[in-house]
């Protein structure tokens, strides 16, 4: 059984199509990652699948539940952090992780879920006084608490520092050690490309593109680049034959893109040497999910 | 239901109740607002105006203490149920507390149920401190033959006005505005529903004031505590009055729950 399973699912508000007729699935155990730039209807998405919206139409399961009216069974097996979603303010950490934890059948130690979040240090303190990162924890301990088996997390680390971030990302690493179902909505690419088994990018309310992050719109398929500057009174007419690389000029740069990077920078570096030449800003890359990702979503070109 | 997933599910209220009070309790600001201010107001006006009469018309006199007593409770009953439960519901909507509960498993019914009952916790301490002063400092004693109607004027009144403070947050559209907006819907009821003095009103703004359940509510109160007032203190035309908004209150309530995040 798929943790979730959506088929041609859609959602307007007025005349607006916030999600136009989305198919996917998420395995049992899997992280699965939606990104694409704000309003593109992923939060949309996230809450019809969370019970929060209901639908225009289209089919939705999630662990075998029909979302729409967020039955209580359902409730009882997701865990949900949701974008800037406060708490009883004047309750502590331990207050607050104890009173949500009665709401669960299952329920995980308050102890160990103080502990995975990194608050045992702030557990008698009240959620007003927490830090905005310490908050985010605690949203996370939250929605842990009922021990769910699928998780959303809508945006999980927005407004981290880069040190939350990577404490974040490995919070959530564990969750997958633990074999539970994760689904994740970002707008950062490196948040995708970290966690995520697979990625569907979100435009304008249809999915433009699905796969594994390395794969993700052919990018293995893609050629790299290699770019270096030419001294003055030299021009790219006397590089030599490259087979299968297609040479441009990109300013005042030479711009290479080729499938064969090894033999062909040897080529370009014994030319180099051969002629005792520099050639300035020399480097190698390949597409990054990033490059793929504002392709897929237009935003390069704004 | 099963009795078992009951019995459950009204433990889970009992709790929440629990936790409700907690967390009133300690955020001094809010406790002193809806319940330290009616007292701190008593206290007050009963000094300024200590050994002044009303004329009830008659030539029947009674102390202002006596009037201002039940006057000053209705106020109290207003500012913990009303205006307690319209802004601390307004600012859980604004922080997404309400969306969070709802994406547990707590049913919304012993939520909200259990936000009711312990507002209704805070308005019984502060009915009880309120009358205690007056009995206490003032002399002014709650008499045993009007208790019933006291007792159902105030669980009417409090009733009422509870489920107009939740109904009303949908109208309120952040939680910055809900104080100005609570108050501004109360203050000048009160002042012409005969709360803090005695007047003789015009017969539109006396009209006006018989429509609202802020007068009912005061004059419910009033007319128990009055030495004249024969039989059992119940007010006939108050308790209907306050019958009626509790309904309109209910049914604005229930509005608001089932789309709570649209203001």
């Amino acid at each position: 059984m798929s943790a979730i399973e959506v088929n041609d699912l859609r959602k307007s508000y007025g005349q607006f199509e916030a999600v136009r007729g989305i198919s996917f699935s998420v395995e049992l155990g899997e992280v699965f990652c939606v990104l694409g730039p704000n309003g593109a209807g992923k939060t949309t998405t996230t809450e019809i699948l969370e019970g929060y919206r209901t639908r225009d139409s289209g089919q939705v399961s999630v662990l075998g539940f029909d979302p729409a009216g967020g039955p209580r069974g359902l409730r009882e097996r997701v865990g949900i952090v949701l974008q800037s979603c406060g708490v009883q303010a004047d309750l502590s950490v331990a207050e607050l992780i104890d009173m949500y934890g009665r709401y669960y059948h299952e329920r995980r130690s308050a102890e160990e879920l103080i502990k995975i979040v990194e608050l045992d240090a702030k557990r008698e303190t009240r959620a007003r006084q927490l830090s905005g990162g310490q908050r985010r924890r605690l949203d996370l301990a939250l929605a842990l608490v009922g021990d769910p088996d699928l998780i959303f997390l809508d945006e999980p680390t927005t407004g981290f520092d880069p040190h939350a971030r990577r404490q974040a990302w490995s919070t959530i690493r564990s969750l997958c050690e633990l074999g539970k179902t994760i689904f994740l909505t970002t707008h950062f690419m490196d948040e995708a490309q970290t966690l995520a088994d697979r990625v569907a990018v979100m435009r304008a309310g249809t999915i433009v593109a699905e796969g594994r992050p390395d794969e993700l719109g052919g990018r293995e398929l893609r050629p790299s680049e290699i770019r270096f500057t030419l001294p003055d009174g030299h021009v790219a007419a006397e590089l030599p034959s490259m087979p299968g690389a297609e040479v441009t000029r990109e300013g005042d740069r030479v711009l290479v893109a080729t499938h064969a990077v090894v033999p062909t920078t040897a080529l370009i570096t014994g030319w180099a040497v051969e002629q005792t030449i520099e050639l300035a800003n020399f480097s190698v890359t390949r597409p990054t999910l990033e490059d793929i990702y504002l392709e897929l979503t237009g935003e390069a070109s704004q | 239901m099963s009795p078992k997933g009951l019995r459950r599910d009204l433990s889970l209220l009992g709790w929440q109740v629990l936790y409700e009070q907690r967390a009133f309790w300690r955020n001094r600001a809010r406790a002193f607002f809806a319940f330290l201010f009616p007292i701190l107001f008593l206290l007050i006006f009963s000094s300024i105006f200590h050994g002044t009469t009303i004329a009830l018309g008659r030539g029947r006199t009674i102390t202002y203490v006596t009037y201002f007593v039940p006057g000053i409770l209705a106020y109290g009953v207003i500012a913990t149920t009303f205006l307690n439960m319209a802004i601390s519901t307004a600012v859980l909507r604004d922080d997404g507390v309400l969306k969070r509960m709802a994406g547990t498993p707590l049913p919304g019914w012993a939520y909200v149920g259990a936000r009711i009952i312990s507002t209704l916790i805070v308005t019984a301490a502060l009915t009880v401190v309120t009358l205690g002063v007056g009995h206490f400092v003032y002399n002014a004693n709650v008499r045993g033959s009007t208790l019933p109607g006291l007792i159902a004027t105030l669980a009417l009144g409090a009733g009422a006005f509870t489920a107009l403070g939740v109904g009303l947050v949908r109208y309120i559209s952040n939680a910055e505005a809900a104080p100005a907006v609570v108050n501004a819907a109360i203050l000048p009821l009160t002042f012409i529903s005969g709360i803090w003095f005695h007047f003789h009103l015009s017969s539109t703004l006396s009209d006006i004031a018989k429509v609202f359940p802020v007068r009912a509510l005061a004059d419910g109160l009033q007319h128990a505590f009055n030495p004249f007032t024969t039989g059992s203190g119940f007010e006939g035309s108050d308790l209907l009055t306050l019958a009626i908004w509790l309904v309109v209150g209910c049914v604005l309530m229930v509005r608001f729950l089932r789309n709570p995040e649209r203001a």
